[in-house]
């Protein structure tokens, strides 16, 4: 009874003190794809995606209902940094569904138009102030939002002098962009404007501070236990000068609250407990994390990880130097990535499996009809259709031999000049499961069978290569079958025993390749890229910095007459690959299972004459 | 009397074309669709008196279709001159629109023509024709479009004076609108923002980036009674993309200036 009755009063009270509507709530998921691309189109950066923001603690003034129901103590408010813009998942501030959905235009018309926050008043005013100058339309906008919120804000009688003053300029700035030049100060904050944009919490973190590593253990888990936290949370990054890099070396009773500090060493999340984790990381505050990028743990952890040389792939030569692009510095770091070719020597040769196939059956249906597609080769002493003009030919030129009587049509291609080189994700995150048998790796690994299989058959030339990477020092690059080596049993084999592993440095993967396939001689060169996420690395390669660097060494292969082409499994993956890729340049398969199926016919989509 | 043909010139092209046409050098003009290419060859054609033969390239397109064939009548069989060899005899300007759609083997008969040598090998008649002296070979191609299979072979193009062409600044295509379209200068600088905005997305979102000639369409649409969200959106959103989200999208940007 007491429980029920508990219920209710919270019920009741959280109804007081909630000004959203909720019957008008539009969530973030649902227009989050036209938000980005209202962004680019209004002058943001192309780089940067949209994500969750996190409740952000303000102090501000609260009424005694407020005090009781526990509640504006967090705030949604939306901000950005330079990878990502964050928002609110939902918005329910107006009354009407409409006003909401501009809400979030608003929001990302204002990104765009301030890249970057110094004072957050004055800034937010001067962005709208651009706005409303340049575009009418969003003028009407905001004139109608800034009213309508106006409404919402606090009573200035309810408030104590002080902050009358505060809630005054806010209300000046609101109505009037451009009004207030400086800010009074106060005890508490101001209740948030939603239609503004606050500073980034991790300003001066440097872009190598993971929060969302690629998980590292190695033991089963689904695609959908690889989730990111949904909403954001607090981080507090310290400085963990002892190094101890969360490894409690005290003992653990000491401890007085899960706050101060939680077992959250994403070096080492591979125990079970990982929904734990998460469960705790929700009901947390602040998440205190070490910002030593040298953890201990974490070099222990992938020294280990790289296998004995005895038990690894054969290492061909010491290694290949690359560069990588660096966006900070607008240059490309020469010899920044060591590549390492690596064979592996001691396959067995296999043959394909019933169901393998079973698609390759499918599949070489559809390529044999891809050569139907065709340009007309006349003269022919065979073919398909009679050529008149040839017939013609010989008859007004009585001086000409009619012996070679070459008066057909062939409509037969002969002659495909087509290099393909295939690059495929070795990368740990391809260790998830799609289904209750299959791991990503697995459909790849059926994609890369059938599909040379297919290649065979039409005489393209094409190699096979996969990658992965431990910081930039170690870029692992697996010859699976070379432009030279004939398509055997044993290339099957090394297909079959492609491995999970380590990080997603995909620079320079993408520019060694680019190197082999712009040494063939074919007219067309082709370069297919399978991947299941951002690109990503230990180190700082991850967020816009990965996204920069492969998006230049995809410039450099289109520069050298290249066709690179990627296809992702990866359904988020609208957010990032237009800037990579742009929009033709890359396929997203949302069945991942059907990937064996689906690559061929991309394939298809992209020679075809 | 014929309407005259309307240009707004852009930078140096018609100085070097004019070079061009002193030096009797062929020409190739490179450029995104509806910059402007076609109209800027009609319009020399216009200043410089000549006429004006156009052949636009595809895949289908043989050597025979260009330089002619023998036909056949009650007679027997006689030869028809191609729009190439009749341009090689009568003079004139010879466009060849969209050249990069054409086969590379088809391309091959223009090689004599662009050099020095300036003459056309019929080999089924054995005739080999000497230009006419106002004989001018103009080839346009797009080179954002990329397809796998396509590309003009190094040996022809390096034939050619290349002139590379983009969509106008702001106020000249401002102008433009103005002009082809008679819409007042506010409504015309609000439409050159707009696309400027959406060519922001080109490469990223959208294939292809707005043309003047589809800011023409809207322009005109509009000017005609049309709202300017309905006009923006068929002829400038609508061709470019079938992406849902991203015609939203664009519908939102359009909002935001109207």
């Amino acid at each position: 009874m007491e429980e029920v009755v508990g219920k209710l009063w919270d019920k009741w009270l959280t109804k007081q003190v909630s000004t959203d509507h909720v019957d008008a709530r539009v969530e973030l998921s649902t227009i989050q794809a036209q938000l980005i691309i209202f962004y680019r189109a209004m002058g943001g950066c192309p780089a940067k995606t949209i994500e969750l923001t996190e409740p952000r603690k303000l102090q501000i003034k609260r009424t005694t209902l407020q005090k009781i129901a526990g509640s504006h103590q967090y705030f949604m408010v939306s901000w950005q940094d330079d990878k990502s813009i964050r928002l609110p998942p939902y918005i329910a501030t107006f009354a009407d569904s409409k006003s909401n959905e501009n809400l979030y235009f608003w929001l990302v018309a204002l990104a765009a138009h301030q890249p970057t926050m110094i004072h957050w008043l004055i800034d937010n005013q001067a962005a709208t102030t651009k706005i409303i100058s340049r575009y009418p339309g969003l003028k009407k906008i905001y004139l109608s939002l800034s009213q309508a919120y106006l409404a919402k804000r606090p009573e200035l009688s309810d408030l104590p002098v002080q902050e009358q003053q505060a809630e005054k300029q806010i209300h000046y700035a609101l109505t009037v962009p451009g009004s207030i030049t400086s800010a009074v100060s106060s005890k508490f904050a101001v209740l948030p404007v939603p239609l503004w944009l606050y500073p980034a919490r991790l300003r001066a973190l440097p872009i190598g501070n993971k929060l969302s590593d690629e998980r590292t253990g190695k033991g089963q888990r689904h695609l959908k236990e690889i989730k990111e936290i949904e909403q954001r949370k607090q981080v507090d990054y310290v400085d963990d000068e002892r190094k101890t890099d969360g490894l409690l070396v005290f003992q653990a009773e000491a401890l007085e609250t899960w706050t101060e500090q939680v077992n959250l060493d994403r070096c080492q999340s591979d125990e079970d407990d990982s929904d734990n984790i998460d469960a705790i990381a929700k009901d947390l505050d602040v998440i205190t994390l070490s910002r030593h990028r040298k953890a201990k743990s974490a070099s222990i952890r992938f020294n280990l990880d790289l296998p004995a040389e005895e038990n690894d792939d054969l290492r061909l030569g010491e290694g290949i130097l690359l560069p990588e692009w660096n966006f900070k510095e607008q240059r490309l770091i020469e010899n920044k990535c060591l590549l390492q070719t690596m064979l592996a020597d001691d396959v067995k040769p296999i043959e394909l499996n019933k169901k393998q196939q079973q698609i390759s059956r499918d599949i070489s249906k559809r390529l044999a009809s891809l050569g139907l597609v065709q340009s007309k080769r006349k003269t022919q002493q065979s073919g398909d259709e009679i050529d008149l003009d040839a017939w013609l030919d010989d008859y007004s030129q009585p001086t000409k031999s009619t012996n070679k009587q070459n008066y057909f049509i062939d409509n037969k291609q002969h002659y495909r000049d087509v290099s393909c080189l295939l690059l495929a994700d070795l990368s740990l995150s391809t260790e998830a499961y799609i289904n209750e048998h299959q791991r990503v790796i697995d459909v790849i690994s059926d994609s890369l069978l059938v599909f040379s299989q297919g290649l065979n058959q039409l005489n393209d030339k094409f190699a096979i290569y996969g990658f992965s990477s431990v910081r930039s020092q170690h870029v692992r690059y697996h010859i699976i079958k070379n432009f030279k080596m004939a398509f055997d049993g044993h290339v099957r084999g090394r297909i079959a025993r492609i491995e999970p592993g380590y990080y997603t440095r995909i620079g320079a993967a993408i520019r060694q390749s680019s190197k082999l396939l712009s040494q063939q001689g074919s007219a067309n060169k082709i370069m297919l890229i399978i991947t299941d996420g951002r690109p990503n690395d230990l180190d700082q390669y991850e967020g816009r910095y990965g996204l920069e660097d492969t998006r230049q060494a995809i410039m450099e292969a289109k520069r050298q007459g290249l066709v690179p082409h990627c296809i992702t499994i990866d359904k988020k993956a609208h957010d990032y690959l237009p800037f990579l890729f742009g929009q033709n340049g890359y396929s997203i398969v949302d069945n991942a299972e059907l990937l064996p199926q689906v690559l061929p016919k991309i394939y298809i989509n992209l020679t075809k004459h | 009397m014929k309407k005259p043909c309307y240009y707004q010139v852009q930078d140096d092209e018609v100085e070097i074309f004019n070079y061009c046409v002193e030096h009797n050098l062929p020409v190739l003009i490179k450029g995104p669709t509806g910059c402007g290419k076609t109209r800027f060859i009609e319009y020399m054609a216009q200043e410089l008196d000549r006429p004006i033969i156009t052949i636009s390239c595809h895949d289908d397109l043989s050597s025979a279709d260009l330089i002619g064939r023998h036909l056949i009548s009650a007679e027997g069989t006689y030869w028809q001159d191609g729009p190439l060899t009749k341009a090689v005899r009568e003079g004139g300007i010879c466009y060849l629109d969209e050249i990069i759609e054409a086969r590379k083997d088809t391309t091959v008969v223009l090689h004599s023509l662009s050099d020095h040598r300036r003459e056309l090998h019929i080999e089924r008649t054995g005739e080999v024709i000497k230009a006419h002296k106002d004989f001018i070979l103009v080839v346009s191609y797009n080179p954002a479009y990329q397809n796998v299979m396509k590309g003009l072979k190094p040996s022809t193009r390096q034939r050619f004076v290349a002139m590379t062409f983009d969509y106008p600044n702001a106020e000249m295509e401002a102008e433009i609108l103005m002009h082809e379209a008679a819409i007042n200068a506010e409504l015309a600088q609000s439409l050159v923002k707009l696309a400027n905005d959406i060519r922001k997305l080109t490469d990223i979102d959208l294939k292809a980036a707005v043309s003047t000639r589809l800011l023409i369409y809207a322009a005109k649409m509009i000017n005609s009674g049309c709202s300017i969200s309905k006009a923006c959106k068929h002829c400038i959103i609508e061709p470019l993309t079938d992406e849902a989200e991203t015609i939203q999208a664009l519908g939102r940007v359009i909002n935001a200036y109207f």
